[in-house]
């Protein structure tokens, strides 16, 4: 009776492991990203590869983090099906990384507590700022233990590396960004927005109490100095006011060729209804990223039709395709039957940074994967061609996008003449 | 005691969390105070963040010591409670939550625009020199090295337990349960109600303040954002599940509601929801809260009411 179940067991685990044995042995399908050709497989890699995931899941920030996960799901399962890391597997860690620093200092910890190879996340920059230093930061560098690189996916705050490396030193190099942060974003596209729509002055309006919009604003002031272009009003108000009339009029009376408007989804869509509907300002609005948000041209909830002529820009637009991320967008839908969006193409790209880094080091080394990672330089991703600049910036072309009745279109001249009809 | 860790951090409660537990325990125990005197003051979270901003600045800026600095906070945030109290605590049950509430979103809002305020007021003096940034607006502080430890929390919930502990049996301590009962009747059996009601804000706010330091000390980054509201109401929650009728209750619901979502944080999405939930249930059956000293009498009786069951039974076994 007892060799008859254990006979059963074995080959119940037989029939479970001849799947699995099967799989690691298929060299799968190759998917076009990843650094084939660049770095030879690995050689001395083997058995499991821990990687960290810390995105929100829970709270208000859940809306990034749960796409964000589910596309490092879907890059993981590519990694290990096509055998890019060789004979080893490429295995998630994966904590809930909240939507407050609190939370994801006690997800980091957690994290570090595995020896994972490096880290992805977490979701919101504050939190970035607080938990990154658990996996460099002082204490782990006078614990002695290995330091960890932490990639940031969607942390888009200004001036992360020089804070981190003025408040950890050689650390402060672990923290690297796969998401563009506003002083790479905002130069680009007012460059590309001044070229095509041909402006020459601007006026700005921006809310002062929020650290995205205010430091996206000084981000905006620099970029337009630097071509030369004029600031001819500067109007601020507050996150959570609902009249902009006042701060419009004044920017409108002072003709500019174009506003740029830095603030949260919540006080765009008044304020465009405003400038549009009550004060007929029909020009161009240039936004910070408050504006990627597709809600905000929405006919029910959003500013409908007077979101018109917004320009904004963003490190990934859907309309700006290239072959690897047209196959991982209908990847995405086929397996969770929701469009990708730019939380996810980040995330996506981010995984596939590291596991980059990780077959190029051939090591699972904390260290070693951080010399490859630093090293990183026109790598093929959904995002564009990806590299980290000498500072240890994420460096890719951003897209300058254009509304129209909702639609998120490529800015160029032929779709800026049909929304101003010039 | 590597056992006791690795035990507890199997289970979600790290380091960090567990030192967390602390901090939140001393807020709890910070409005167990005027809660004690009847005064339903929510403006503890300001008092934090003025505890917290104080000593991370003079730290940060100023090189000061860790325990210096934290109680220079403590200090600060008493002094601004002297002028708050005077005319705030005039007013009673739901409008003095009204305007403590104010007072968390000014203080919040003065953070905010602290630099500002400084800048402009260069400039009105006509200073030649650049106005200091010194609260950072929006973006908050960053890279604060992490300097509270929890041997110095338990040590602080340790002195903190004393004084409560005290306070029950002392003068002051029956002046606040009097004016808890009916402010009039105490003032008319020669209590100073306007002194006790002040004297017991200013040591809330003190307390507020100490927690507010070895915060700000604890998370590397100090932002205005997180003193609104929402850390206001957190505060009361810790001391409500925990029950005012012991002194030992807020600290309990501080530790407790502070372990609870990361015990529940591999359910992911439903961390929030279980934790709701949880919640509801323990102030529908525990209205007194979890320190509630008849809840622990009645589970001493079960408990002793068990054992005497099992010797019976025993005892009837061996008959048999």
């Amino acid at each position: 009776m007892r060799s008859k179940n254990l006979l059963f067991v074995f080959v119940l685990i037989a029939t479970l492991a001849l799947p699995l044995g099967a799989m690691a042995q298929d060299d799968g399908e190759r998917p076009l990203i990843g650094a084939w050709d660049t770095c030879a497989d690995p050689m001395s890699l083997s058995g499991e590869v821990k990687i960290g995931v810390a995105f929100a899941q829970s709270e208000a920030a859940a809306i990034y983090g749960v796409p964000q996960q589910q596309a490092v799901e879907l890059a993981i399962a590519e990694i290990n099906e096509s055998g890019y890391l060789g004979e080893a597997t490429l295995v998630a860690v994966t904590e809930d990384a909240g939507s407050t620093p609190e939370t994801a200092i006690s997800a980091f910890t957690n994290l570090v507590a595995e020896d994972v190879s490096a880290i992805i996340g977490p979701t919101l920059s504050n939190q970035a700022m607080a938990a990154d230093p658990v996996a460099f930061g002082t204490e782990r560098q006078e614990s002695g233990d290995p330091l960890i690189p932490v990639v940031g996916v969607s942390n888009t705050r200004t001036g992360m590396e020089t804070d981190f490396a003025a408040s950890y030193g050689d650390g402060g190099a672990y923290f690297r960004r796969v998401s563009l942060p506003e002083s790479k974003v905002i130069p680009g596209t007012v460059e590309q927005v001044v070229d095509i729509l041909g402006i020459e002055t601007v006026g700005i309006m921006y809310s002062d109490n929020d650290q995205f919009t205010a430091s996206a604003y000084e981000v905006f002031v620099s970029a337009l100095e630097e071509i030369g272009v004029e600031i001819v009003a500067t109007e601020t108000f507050a996150t959570g006011d609902v009249d902009f009339t006042a701060q419009l009029t004044n920017i409108i009376a002072a003709e500019p060729d174009a506003i740029i408007v830095s603030a949260l989804a919540a006080e765009i869509v008044p304020l465009l209804e405003q400038a549009r509907s009550q004060l007929g300002y029909t020009g161009p609005i240039i936004g910070g990223n408050g504006f990627n948000t597709p809600g905000i041209a929405s006919e029910d909830r959003g500013a409908g039709t007077d979101a018109n002529g917004v320009v904004v820009g963003g490190a990934w637009n859907v309309a700006r395709q290239n072959e690897i991320s047209t196959a991982f967008t209908a990847k995405y839908e086929e397996e969770y039957g929701t469009p990708a969006d730019q939380f996810a193409v980040q995330a996506y790209t981010g995984t596939w940074v590291v596991a980059t880094a990780i077959r190029c080091a051939d090591s699972a080394d904390p260290t070693a994967v951080l010399e490859a990672l630093a090293s990183t330089a026109d790598f093929e991703t959904p995002l564009g061609t990806f590299s980290f600049d000498e500072e240890g910036l994420p460096e890719h072309e951003p897209v300058a996008q254009i509304i129209k009745d909702g639609q998120y279109l490529l800015l160029t001249e032929e779709s800026a003449a049909e929304v101003f009809g010039e | 005691m590597g056992f006791i860790s690795d035990t507890l951090a199997s289970i979600g409660l790290n380091e960090f969390v567990i030192t967390l537990m602390f901090v939140n325990a001393i807020l709890a125990m910070s409005i167990y105070l005027t809660l004690y005197g009847g005064m339903f003051s929510l403006a503890n979270a300001g008092f934090m963040a003025i505890g917290s901003y104080v000593s991370v600045i003079l730290t940060q800026n100023h090189d000061w010591p860790f325990l210096p600095a934290i109680l220079a906070g403590m200090v600060a945030a008493g002094l601004i409670a002297i002028p708050i109290g005077l005319p705030v605590l005039r007013l009673r049950d739901i409008y003095l939550a009204i305007a403590t509430i104010g007072f968390v979103e000014i203080t919040r809002i003065m953070i905010l625009n602290f630099d500002k305020i400084i800048a402009e007021a260069y400039t009105r003096l006509h200073m030649e020199s650049e106005p200091p940034k010194i609260t950072n607006g929006p973006l908050g502080i960053t890279g604060i090295p992490v300097e509270t430890k929890l041997e110095y929390l338990v040590v602080t919930v340790i002195i903190l337990s004393y004084f409560m502990i005290r306070m029950h049996r002392s003068r002051f301590g029956r002046a606040l349960a009097a004016i808890r009962q009916d402010e009039n009747v105490a003032a008319s059996q020669g209590i100073n109600v306007v002194y006790y009601k002040n004297a017991a804000f200013i040591l809330g706010a003190m307390m507020a303040g100490l927690g507010g330091g070895f915060s700000g000390h604890l998370s590397r980054i100090i932002q205005p954002g997180s003193y609104g509201f929402g850390t206001a109401v957190d505060i009361l929650a810790y001391s409500v599940l925990g029950g005012i009728s012991s002194w030992y209750g807020p600290i309990l619901g501080g530790l407790a509601l502070t372990a609870l979502p990361e015990v529940l944080r591999p359910l992911k999405e439903y961390t929030g929801l279980i934790n709701g939930v949880v919640l509801l249930i323990f102030i529908a059956y525990l209205p007194g809260g979890l320190g509630d000293p008849a809840l622990w009498r009645s589970v001493r009786r079960n408990m002793s009411r068990m054992v005497h069951l099992i010797n019976k039974g025993k005892t009837a076994d061996a008959g048999a």
